[in-house]
C-alpha cells in the first residue's frame, strides 16, 4: 500500500529549503485548504450528478441527459445559473445572522470533511481525540440551520428550522453511540488507528452482530442529521416548500444545497472509515493471492468506492420511503435508536471483554 | 324518476326543514343552488304575502333550491324558496341542521346576495371582498362595475352574522376568525400540497393545527355564469374544465341531464361505451390520487410510478377521443366518435398490466409502516358527519356511508354489471386511500364485463341543429371519480339554459377539512388534504 | 408481556415492511426506463390520429377547399375563434352567392371542443394532428386557413 506520507513529507522538506520554517507550514495549510475546498466542490457536482441520475433509475426515468454527454455537464451548468441569480435580502430579516447562516453551516461540514481519512498519509486532521473532533465538528451545523430559520422572518422557515433542531440534536445521540460502539471494539479515538485497526478484516465483519447493528443505526441516524429523506421533514417540500431555506435565493441557498450534499457524504464516508475498513482493501484471510491482488489497488479508491457505496445505500432508502412526521421522529429516535444502541453498546463492551471478536 | 317537489315560503322555511330533517330523515343535503326567478311585479308580491307555497309558475325572486335524500329511506325530494325583496333579501340558514350547507350558503351570498340570517359566517365564498354586486343575478353586470383590480386584496380576519329582528330587519354581529396573537400561516394559495390554487390560513401552536380557514377562489372562472350565455352544446366543452379528472363524468352528468330534459333515450351502445369510459377515468383519477398522496408524503418514487401507468390510460382515451386532459367525448344524445378500432384490444391489454402493477403500489407504498404510521387514525371522519356535510365518494364510503351513486340510482349501464361498492368503516385517511385503490379493481371488474359486449347501435342520436329545452327544472346526477357530481338545470325554453348549476364535488370535502385538521399536524393537514382528494377547479367552478 | 411482544413485533414488522419498499425500487432500478426522448424521436413519434391539435381547412391538388362560408361553424364556436370573411358574388348563371374570402382562426383562443366540425355541413374545417403550436408573438396564432387564391370546390370533387 503507498503511503502518501512519502509525498507530503518529501514536499514539506523542499519548502524547507526554500523558506523558514513558520512559512513553510503557512503556505501547506494554505495548500491544503485550496485542496480540500476543491475536492469539496468536485465531490459535490458528483453527488449532485450521481443523486440525479440514481433517482430517476429508481423512478423508470433517464435523469438529465441534455447538457453535455449523459447531462454530466448538468451540475456545473446549474451551478453558473444559481451564480447569476439575484441575491435578495427579505424583509424583515435579521441580516447579520442571515448572512451568517450559510457560512456556519459550510463550517461544520468543512471541519468534518478535512478529518477523513481518504488514503494511507493523507489525513489533514488525524489526532488522538479524531472521532471526539469529529462528532462536535458535525454538530456546529444545526446552529447555522437554527439561525437561518430564525432570522428569515418567515414562519414556513422557523417551523423547519425547529424541526431540524430537534431532529439533528436528537439523532446525534444514536449516530454517536453507534460510533461508540465500534471505537470500544477498535480501542482507540485516533481515526487513523482505527484504520490501521482493519488491515486484517474490517470493523464490520470483526465486530459481528453488534457491529452490523450499530452499522444499521448509523446508517438511520446519519441519514437523519443530512436531512434527506425519509427524513427531510425540515425542508419538506409538500409542508413547508423548502423549509428553513425558503427564503435564501443564489448562492445563500447554493451553499445549503452544497453543504447537504456533502454531509451525505462525509455521513457515508464516516461509515466507510469507521465501519467498512476505510482506505483498506478487503482481504480475505488465507487467500493470499487476492489479497495481493487487492493491494494494487490504490487506497483512495477504495475509500471513495465504499464511500460511495454508502451514498448509494442511503440515496436508495430516501428514494423508497414516504417522509416521516416530526413526532414519529422522535418516537423512533428515543423509543427504539436509543435504547437499542445502548444495549448494543453494551452487547460489545461484552464481546470486546471476553474476547469473543474475530 | 320524478321526484317530489314542495315549495315553501322563508317563513316557515327553518321549521319545515327541521321537519323534513327529523321526521323523514332527510339528512343528507345533496344540493343547494341559489336562483333568481326574476324582479317580482306588485301583483306577484301580494301572491307570495298571501299563499305560503306559490306554485312553480309564479315563482319569483331570489331564491335557493334545496335537493334532500334520506340515507335510510332512500326517498328524495327537493325543496324551493323565494323572497321578492330584492334590496335586503335574506332567508333563515340551514347550516344547523346540515352543517355541509355552509359553503353553499356563502357561495349563494356571494352570487346572489341573499343573507342567511344565523350563518356563522357570511362571507363572500369565491370573488374578491370588495366586489361590487351579486354576478348571477338576472339583472346585475358583472363588468360595468368590476374592472380589472390591480391593488391586493386584504385579507380580513372578521366575519359577520345576521339575525332577523321582530319588525324583519336584520341587525349584524361580528365574528373573529383569528386573534391577533395566534401564529397564522397560509398554506396556500401557492403551496405543493393544496393541489391547485386553494388557500387555507392555518392558525398553530407549535405543529398543532388549532384551526383552518378555507379561502376558495383563487381559481373561480364564472363558469355558472357564462353558461347563462352559452347554447347547450356549447355549455358541454365547459364541464371538462371543472374537475379535469372527472372529465368524462362530469360531461356524462351534464349530457344526461340534458337528453332527460329532450326526453331523449340514448341507444345501449352509448350507455355502455360511456359507462366504460367513466370506469377508464374513474381509474385514472384514482392513480393520480394515490401518485399525488405519494409526493406529498414524500414518496416521489411511488408518484412516478403512478404517473408510469397512468400514460397508459391516457393514451386509450387519446386514441378514441382525441383528447388526454380535455376529453371532449360525450355529446347531447351520443358520443363524439365511436371507438376507435384499437380499444378493445387495449383495454384488455391494460387490465391484467394495472392489476400487475397496483401490487407494485400495495409493496412500495401500502404496506410501508411510515406510510401506514401516518394515514392510520389520522382526520377521523364519523360516518354522521360525512352525511351532515355531505362528503360523498371515496371519503364517505371510507366513513362506511354507501353513497355511490351508481348503486342508489343507476344510470347508463351500472344496473347491468356486477361491482362491489367499497365501504371501509374507520373513515381514516388510510381507509380512505384504501377505498380508492380498491376501487380500482372494481372499475377493471366493471370494465372486464363490459368489453366483450358492447352492443351494436347508433352512436349519436339525430339531434336539431339548435338544442331547445322545454320549461321545467332536472337534477342529474353521476358518480364521478371524487363524489356525486349533480347538475341542475332550469330551462325557460330558450336554446341557452336560465340557470345551470353544478353540485362541487370537492367543496363539501374542503369544508370538513376544518374539523378533521383539529389537533391534527401539519403533516397531517397535507396527508389529509391528500386522501379527502379534491379538485380546485371542481370547487371554484 | 404483550407490550413488550408489540414492541419487537412493530420493529421487525416495520423493517420488513420497509424491505419489501427497497426490494421494489431496486427492481425498478434494472427495469427499462420509460421517458421519451423527444426530439430525438420526432421522426417516429405518430401522434393518434383523433388527435385534436390545431383546425385546419384541406385543400385538394388544385387549391380548392370545400368551404362555402355559411358561418355555422362561426356560430357554433363558443370563443370566438373563428371570424369567416366573405363576400357575395355574382355566379355565370346569374344567382348571388356567398364566397369566402378569408377564414380566420385564432389557435390562441380555441379549446378544441369540436363543435366547429361537428356544425360544418361539408367536413371543410378538421382537426390536424400538429402539436408544435408554439410561437414567440401572440399574433401568430392567428391563422388563414385558406390558401392563397383558393376557391370552393365544385359540387363533384
Amino acid at each position: 500500500m503507498f503511503d502518501f506520507s512519502i509525498v507530503t513529507n518529501w514536499i514539506h522538506q523542499w519548502l524547507l529549503s526554500l523558506m523558514p520554517q513558520g512559512w513553510a507550514i503557512f503556505t501547506e495549510c494554505v495548500a491544503v485548504g485550496i485542496g480540500i475546498i476543491l475536492l469539496y466542490a468536485l465531490l459535490a457536482i458528483i453527488l449532485i450528478y450521481m443523486e440525479r441520475k440514481v433517482c430517476a433509475a429508481f423512478q423508470c426515468r433517464l435523469g438529465p441527459n441534455r447538457v453535455g454527454p449523459w447531462g454530466c455537464i448538468q451540475v456545473i451548468c446549474d451551478v453558473l445559473k444559481m451564480l447569476t441569480k439575484e441575491i435578495f435580502t427579505p424583509k424583515g430579516v435579521d441580516k447579520k445572522l442571515y448572512n451568517l447562516a450559510p457560512y456556519m453551516i459550510l463550517l461544520a461540514s468543512f471541519l468534518t470533511f478535512a478529518c477523513l481519512p481518504i488514503s494511507k498519509g493523507l489525513e489533514v486532521l488525524d489526532f488522538n481525540v479524531g472521532v471526539f473532533f469529529l462528532l462536535a465538528a458535525s454538530s456546529i451545523g444545526v446552529v447555522g440551520i437554527l439561525l437561518a430559520g430564525w432570522s428569515s422572518n418567515n414562519k414556513f422557515s422557523i417551523i423547519g428550522a425547529m424541526r431540524s433542531g430537534a431532529q439533528i440534536i436528537s439523532y446525534e445521540l444514536s449516530a454517536g453511540m453507534a460510533i461508540l460502539t465500534m471505537v470500544v471494539l477498535s480501542g482507540t479515538m485516533q481515526i487513523s488507528e482505527i484504520v490501521g485497526m482493519q488491515t486484517n478484516g474490517w470493523l464490520i465483519f470483526t465486530g459481528h452482530i453488534p457491529a452490523f447493528v450499530a452499522f444499521i443505526i448509523y446508517l438511520i441516524a446519519g441519514n437523519a442529521e443530512c436531512n434527506r429523506g425519509p427524513f427531510d421533514l425540515p425542508e419538506a417540500e409538500s409542508e413547508l416548500t423548502a423549509g428553513y431555506h425558503t427564503e435564501y435565493s443564489g448562492m445563500g441557498f447554493g451553499f445549503f444545497y452544497l453543504a447537504e450534499y456533502l454531509n451525505l457524504f462525509i455521513v457515508a464516508a464516516i461509515a466507510a472509515t469507521v465501519f467498512l475498513g476505510g482506505w483498506m482493501p478487503l482481504h480475505i484471510p488465507g487467500l493470499d493471492g487476492f489479497n495481493t491482488i487487492m493491494d494494487y489497488i490504490p487506497g483512495f479508491i477504495w475509500y471513495f468506492g465504499k464511500a460511495f457505496f454508502v451514498v448509494f445505500l442511503l440515496m436508495w432508502m430516501r428514494w423508497s420511503f414516504p417522509r416521516l412526521r416530526i413526532d414519529q421522529i422522535l418516537s423512533l429516535e428515543w423509543k427504539y435508536l436509543v435504547p437499542i444502541s445502548m444495549i448494543n453498546l453494551l452487547v460489545m463492551a461484552l464481546v470486546v471483554t471476553f474476547g469473543w471478536h474475530f | 324518476m320524478m321526484q317530489e317537489t314542495l315549495y315553501i315560503a322563508p317563513a316557515e322555511l327553518h321549521n319545515k326543514m327541521k321537519q323534513l330533517k327529523e321526521v323523514e330523515h332527510m339528512d343528507y343535503l345533496r344540493s343547494l343552488t341559489g336562483m333568481d326567478w326574476g324582479v317580482a311585479t306588485p301583483a306577484d308580491e301580494e301572491s307570495s304575502s298571501t299563499t305560503s307555497d306559490c306554485a312553480p309558475s309564479t315563482l319569483v325572486g331570489l331564491g335557493v333550491v334545496y335537493h334532500l335524500e334520506s340515507t335510510t329511506t332512500g326517498k328524495r325530494i327537493c325543496v324551493k324558496t323565494s323572497t321578492t325583496d330584492r334590496e335586503h333579501p335574506h332567508l333563515p340558514t340551514v347550516t344547523d341542521l346540515w352543517i355541509g350547507a355552509e359553503l353553499p350558503e356563502r357561495e349563494v351570498y356571494d352570487f346572489f346576495g341573499i343573507i342567511f340570517t344565523g350563518h356563522p359566517d357570511m362571507r363572500r365564498l369565491f370573488l374578491r371582498e370588495d366586489w361590487v354586486g351579486f354576478p348571477l343575478r338576472k339583472d346585475n353586470n358583472p363588468e360595468e362595475e368590476n374592472p380589472l383590480r390591480m391593488n391586493n386584496e386584504e385579507t380580513i380576519d372578521t366575519t359577520y352574522i345576521y339575525k332577523e329582528k321582530e319588525d324583519g330587519s336584520l341587525v349584524r354581529k361580528e365574528r373573529k376568525l383569528f386573534e391577533s396573537d395566534e401564529y397564522v400561516i397560509n398554506i396556500g394559495p401557492q403551496h405543493p400540497a393544496t393541489h391547485g390554487v386553494l388557500r387555507f390560513r392555518a392558525s398553530l401552536v407549535g405543529e398543532v393545527i388549532n384551526k383552518i380557514d378555507v379561502h376558495c377562489g383563487y381559481i373561480h372562472r364564472g363558469i355558472e355564469k357564462m353558461n347563462e350565455s352559452l347554447t347547450y352544446p356549447q355549455t358541454l366543452a365547459l364541464t371538462d374544465r371543472l374537475d379535469y379528472l372527472s372529465a368524462m363524468q362530469s360531461r356524462h352528468a351534464l349530457c344526461m341531464c340534458i337528453e332527460q330534459a329532450m326526453g331523449v333515450e340514448v341507444s345501449d351502445r352509448v350507455k355502455v361505451i360511456r359507462t366504460i369510459m367513466d370506469e377508464l377515468q374513474r381509474i385514472d383519477s384514482h392513480i393520480l390520487f394515490f401518485s399525488c398522496l405519494c409526493q406529498d408524503m414524500g414518496a416521489t418514487t411511488a408518484f412516478l410510478y403512478g404517473f408510469r401507468d397512468r400514460e397508459k390510460i391516457l393514451d386509450i382515451l387519446e386514441e378514441t377521443c382525441g383528447g388526454r386532459l380535455i376529453i371532449n367525448y360525450n355529446t347531447i344524445g351520443g358520443v363524439q366518435a365511436d371507438l376507435h378500432p384499437n380499444f378493445v384490444k387495449r383495454v384488455k391489454e391494460l387490465i391484467p398490466y394495472l392489476r400487475k402493477n397496483i401490487q407494485e403500489y400495495h409493496a412500495i407504498f401500502t404496506g410501508n409502516i411510515i406510510a401506514q404510521s401516518r394515514l392510520k387514525g389520522t382526520g377521523v371522519l364519523s360516518r354522521h358527519d360525512a352525511i351532515a356535510y355531505g362528503a360523498t365518494g371515496g371519503t364517505g364510503r371510507a366513513s362506511g356511508w354507501a353513497c355511490d351513486v351508481r348503486k342508489r340510482i343507476p344510470y347508463a349501464a351500472y344496473d347491468r354489471v356486477d361491482f362491489k361498492e367499497v365501504i371501509y368503516t374507520e373513515g381514516d385517511c388510510f381507509a380512505r386511500y384504501m377505498v380508492r385503490l380498491d376501487e380500482i379493481e372494481q372499475s377493471l371488474c366493471i370494465i372486464e364485463q363490459l368489453i366483450d359486449n358492447i352492443p351494436e347501435g347508433n352512436i349519436q342520436e339525430k339531434m336539431k341543429p339548435i338544442i331547445r329545452l322545454p320549461e321545467g327544472s332536472w337534477y342529474t346526477a353521476v358518480e364521478s371519480s371524487r363524489g356525486e357530481f349533480g347538475v341542475y338545470l332550469e330551462s325557460r325554453g330558450d336554446k341557452t339554459p336560465y340557470r345551470l348549476h353544478y353540485r362541487s364535488t370537492g367543496l363539501p370535502l374542503v369544508a370538513v377539512v376544518d374539523s378533521l385538521t383539529r389537533g391534527a399536524k401539519i403533516a397531517d393537514l397535507i396527508a389529509i388534504g391528500g386522501t379527502l382528494d379534491y379538485i380546485v377547479p371542481d370547487i371554484d367552478r | 408481556m404483550k407490550n413488550k411482544n408489540n414492541y419487537f413485533g412493530i420493529l421487525f414488522q416495520g423493517l420488513s415492511s420497509l424491505g419489501v419498499g427497497l426490494k421494489t425500487t431496486m427492481k425498478e432500478f434494472f427495469t427499462k426506463k420509460i421517458t421519451e426522448q423527444y426530439p430525438e424521436n420526432r421522426n417516429e413519434l405518430q401522434m393518434f390520429d383523433r388527435f385534436r391539435g390545431a383546425l385546419t381547412m384541406p385543400h385538394n391538388a388544385d387549391n380548392e377547399h370545400h368551404c362555402i362560408a355559411c358561418g355555422l361553424c362561426q356560430n357554433a364556436c363558443p370563443n370566438g375563434s373563428i371570424r369567416v370573411v366573405s363576400e357575395m358574388v355574382e355566379t355565370e348563371d346569374g344567382k348571388k352567392k356567398k364566397q369566402l374570402l378569408r377564414y380566420e382562426y385564432n389557435l390562441g383562443s380555441c379549446m378544441f371542443c369540436q363543435l366547429c366540425t361537428n356544425a360544418c355541413p361539408h367536413d371543410a374545417i378538421q382537426f390536424s394532428n400538429e402539436f408544435e403550436s408554439a410561437v414567440f408573438d401572440r399574433n401568430k396564432l392567428i391563422r388563414t386557413l385558406n390558401n392563397p387564391g383558393s376557391k370552393v370546390a365544385t359540387k363533384k370533387s
